[in-house]
C-alpha cells in the first residue's frame, strides 16, 4: 500500500521575482490521505493549482500513476485520474444537483459526444452506468435528499459537498480538496471527516489542504507542512504535532 | 410547461406556419415571411453560441454573406447545380469559422466578441472591394432558383419557396433542439454558467465552444445561401455588422437559450422595422428605442415573459 499515486519532484513556481514554491517534493501514496498545511501564503493553493494544471509550473516534475503530467492541460489531467475542488464554492447554479454530478462523470465516457445528439451508439448504456454511480455518490455525500434541487438554491455547505461529489464522479485516483471545511459548522465538519475517510476507503487517494487543525489531524494518514514555499516537515500527525519547526512556524505552543 | 404541452405548442406553431400563406392576402407580407424564416435559421445558429454557450458573436450576417456569395459564385463559375452549391455553402462557411474561432475561443471572455466583430468588418470590406470575385458594391445578379420550371415544385413561385424555407427552418430548428438536449448542449450551458469548473471536471471547454461557433456559422451560411437563391441578387450591404446585431437582437428579444426564442425573435426583427415605416426618417430611432426598452424590461425575452405569465396564470387557476 505504499506505491505513490501522485509524485511531486522539485516543483518550483515563480511569479516574476517571487518564488511561491521552491524545490518542493512529496508524494501521495495509494489510498492514503495526505494533509498539506502551512501558514497563509506558504504556497498551498499554488501547489494545488500547479498540480491541477491551472497554473503552469516553472520547473519540476509531477507524475500521476506513472505518467508525467506537468505539461498537460487541466482537462487532460482529469482524464489521467486527478480531480479537485475549489476553496470557494464553484458550481453550475442552473443545473440540478444530480445533473451537475452526472456532468462531472462525463470524462469517464468513451462514446463520442456527437452520438448523444442523435441518440445512437453506446451513450445510452453509459448513461445507465453513470446514473448508478452517481446514485451511489449522492448517497455517500449525503446529497440524495436534494438530488433534484437546483444547485443555486442549496446551502453553501451543501455546495461544498456537491463539489466533492462532482469530483468523485470522474472516478479519480487522486482527489485534491482545497480547504473543504471552510465555512462548515461543527456537525458538518464531522460529516466531512467521515466522507474524506470513506473516499480513502474506496481506494481513492486524497490530498487535503485545510486550516482546521483538529480536522486535518484526525483525517490525515500523513501530513506535509509548507512554509514560504518549501517543505519544513513531513510525517504522521503525531510527528507533526511535536515538530519544533512546525510549532514555531505555524502551530504555536498551544497545539 | 410539461412535455406534452410543449409538443402541442410546437405542433400548433408549425400548423400556423403551414397555413400562413393561405391567410396572407398581401404578397409583400409573404415576402417578409420568407425573409423571417431565413432569419430563423440564422438566429437558431446565433443562439447556439450566444444563448447557450454565453459567447456573443458579432459575425452571423458575415457568415450569411460567405454562404450567399459562395453558393452564387460556385453556380456562376463552376456551373454547379443549385442544390449542391446550397449544400456546400455551410461547409465553406464552417471553414472560415474554424479559422476565426480556433485562436479566439482558446481565451475566455470578451476577446471573442471583438475578434468576431473585426472578422465581420473584414468580410464586408472584402465583399465590397474584391471586385474581380464579388463585383463589389454592385453585387451579383441572376442567381438561379433551385429546380426547373417544369419540375414537381416550381421554386420560382414565392409560395413554393416559402414552403421550401419552412421545411429547412423546421429541420434546422429540430437539429438545434437535438444539439441542446444532448451531452454537448448540456456542456455548452455548463460553459455559460462556469467555464472554470468545466475545465476542472475534465472537459476541454474550447473544443465545445469551437463546435458551437462552427455550427452556428453553418446555420448562418445555410441561411445566406437560401437567401441568395430567393432574392436572385446579393450585395455586401446586407451582410454588415448592423445585420449581425439584428441576429443578436433576435436571440435576446425572442428569448436567449430557448428553442422558440430565435423563431419569435427573427420575425420580430424582420417585421418591426416594417411596422415602423409610418415614422419615416424617425423609424430607426424608434426601432432602437424599442429594442433598448425590450432588453431592459424583458431580459429573458418574449419566451421568458410568456413563461412567467403562464406560470402565474397556472397558479391563479389552482
Amino acid at each position: 500500500m505504499t506505491t505513490p499515486v501522485l509524485k511531486v519532484e522539485q516543483l518550483c513556481k515563480s511569479f516574476g521575482g517571487v518564488h511561491a514554491i521552491s524545490d518542493l517534493s512529496f508524494e501521495v501514496r495509494d489510498a492514503e490521505i495526505l494533509g498539506l498545511i502551512g501558514p497563509n501564503g506558504s504556497g498551498k493553493s499554488t501547489t494545488v493549482n500547479c498540480l491541477a494544471g491551472v497554473l503552469p509550473v516553472t520547473s519540476g516534475a509531477i507524475t500521476l500513476g506513472g505518467q508525467r503530467i506537468e505539461t498537460l492541460p487541466e482537462y487532460e489531467r482529469v482524464a489521467c485520474g486527478m480531480t479537485r475542488t475549489f476553496q470557494t464554492a464553484s458550481t453550475f447554479p442552473e443545473f440540478t444537483v444530480r445533473d451537475q454530478i452526472m456532468l462531472g462523470g462525463n470524462v469517464t465516457r468513451t462514446s463520442h459526444p456527437i452520438s448523444s445528439v442523435f441518440g445512437i451508439g453506446r451513450h445510452r448504456g453509459e448513461d445507465e452506468v453513470l446514473a448508478r454511480r452517481v446514485a451511489h455518490i449522492l448517497d455517500i455525500t449525503g446529497l440524495a435528499q436534494i438530488a433534484g434541487a437546483r444547485v443555486g438554491t442549496i446551502s453553501s455547505a451543501q455546495q461544498r459537498f456537491l463539489m466533492i461529489a462532482t469530483a468523485l464522479a470522474a472516478d479519480p485516483k487522486v482527489i485534491l480538496l482545497d480547504e473543504p471545511a471552510a465555512g462548515l459548522v461543527s456537525h458538518e465538519r464531522k460529516t466531512l471527516t467521515d466522507l474524506i475517510k470513506s473516499i480513502r476507503d474506496m481506494g481513492v487517494s486524497v490530498l487535503v489542504i485545510e486550516h482546521h487543525m483538529a480536522l486535518i489531524m484526525e483525517v490525515s494518514d500523513r501530513i506535509c507542512v509548507l512554509n514560504f514555499g518549501s517543505k519544513i516537515a513531513e510525517g504522521t500527525p503525531q510527528d507533526i504535532r511535536n515538530d519544533r519547526a512546525v510549532i514555531d512556524a505555524y502551530l504555536g505552543e498551544a497545539a | 410547461m410539461t412535455r406534452n404541452r410543449t409538443t402541442l405548442f410546437y405542433a400548433l406553431a408549425l400548423l400556423g406556419f403551414i397555413l400562413l400563406p393561405q391567410l396572407i392576402t398581401v404578397k409583400y407580407y409573404l415576402h417578409l415571411s420568407v425573409l423571417a424564416l431565413v432569419w430563423v435559421i440564422a438566429a437558431q445558429g446565433q443562439n447556439l453560441i450566444q444563448g447557450y454557450t454565453g459567447y456573443v458573436s458579432i459575425v452571423q450576417a458575415g457568415f450569411m454573406g460567405i454562404g450567399a456569395y459562395s453558393t452564387a459564385l460556385m453556380g456562376l463559375h463552376f456551373d454547379m447545380p443549385v442544390w449542391l452549391s446550397i449544400a456546400l455553402a455551410p461547409v465553406i462557411t464552417a471553414f472560415f469559422a474554424l479559422l476565426t474561432g480556433y485562436p479566439s475561443l482558446r481565451v475566455k471572455g470578451h476577446y471573442f466578441a471583438i475578434v468576431t466583430l473585426a472578422f465581420n468588418m473584414v468580410i464586408f470590406i472584402v465583399l465590397m472591394n474584391f471586385h474581380q470575385l464579388t463585383q463589389g458594391e454592385a453585387g451579383i445578379t441572376g442567381i438561379p432558383k433551385p429546380g426547373s420550371k417544369d419540375g414537381l415544385f416550381n421554386f420560382r413561385d414565392r409560395e413554393t419557396y416559402y414552403y421550401l424555407v419552412l421545411v429547412i427552418a423546421t429541420l434546422m430548428t429540430g437539429l438545434a433542439a437535438l444539439i441542446v438536449r444532448s451531452r454537448i448542449g448540456q456542456t455548452l450551458v455548463a460553459i455559460r454558467q462556469n467555464e472554470d469548473l468545466v475545465g476542472a471536471i475534465g472537459i476541454a471547454a474550447w473544443k465545445y465552444k469551437l463546435f458551437a461557433f462552427v455550427t452556428s456559422a453553418m446555420f448562418g451560411g445555410l441561411a445566406g445561401a437560401i437567401y441568395a437563391h430567393y432574392q436572385s441578387f446579393i450585395n455586401p450591404e446586407i451582410f454588415g455588422v448592423a445585420q449581425s446585431l439584428d441576429a443578436i437582437l433576435a436571440v435576446i428579444i425572442g428569448g436567449s437559450g430557448t428553442i422558440a426564442g430565435p423563431v419569435i425573435g427573427a420575425f420580430f426583427v424582420v417585421l418591426l422595422p416594417e411596422y415602423l415605416r409610418f415614422a419615416d426618417s424617425f423609424r430607426l430611432i424608434l426601432y432602437g428605442l424599442i429594442l433598448v426598452l425590450a432588453t431592459i424590461f424583458m431580459p429573458r425575452g418574449i419566451v421568458g415573459v410568456t413563461g412567467d405569465l403562464l406560470a402565474r396564470l397556472g397558479k391563479r387557476g389552482k
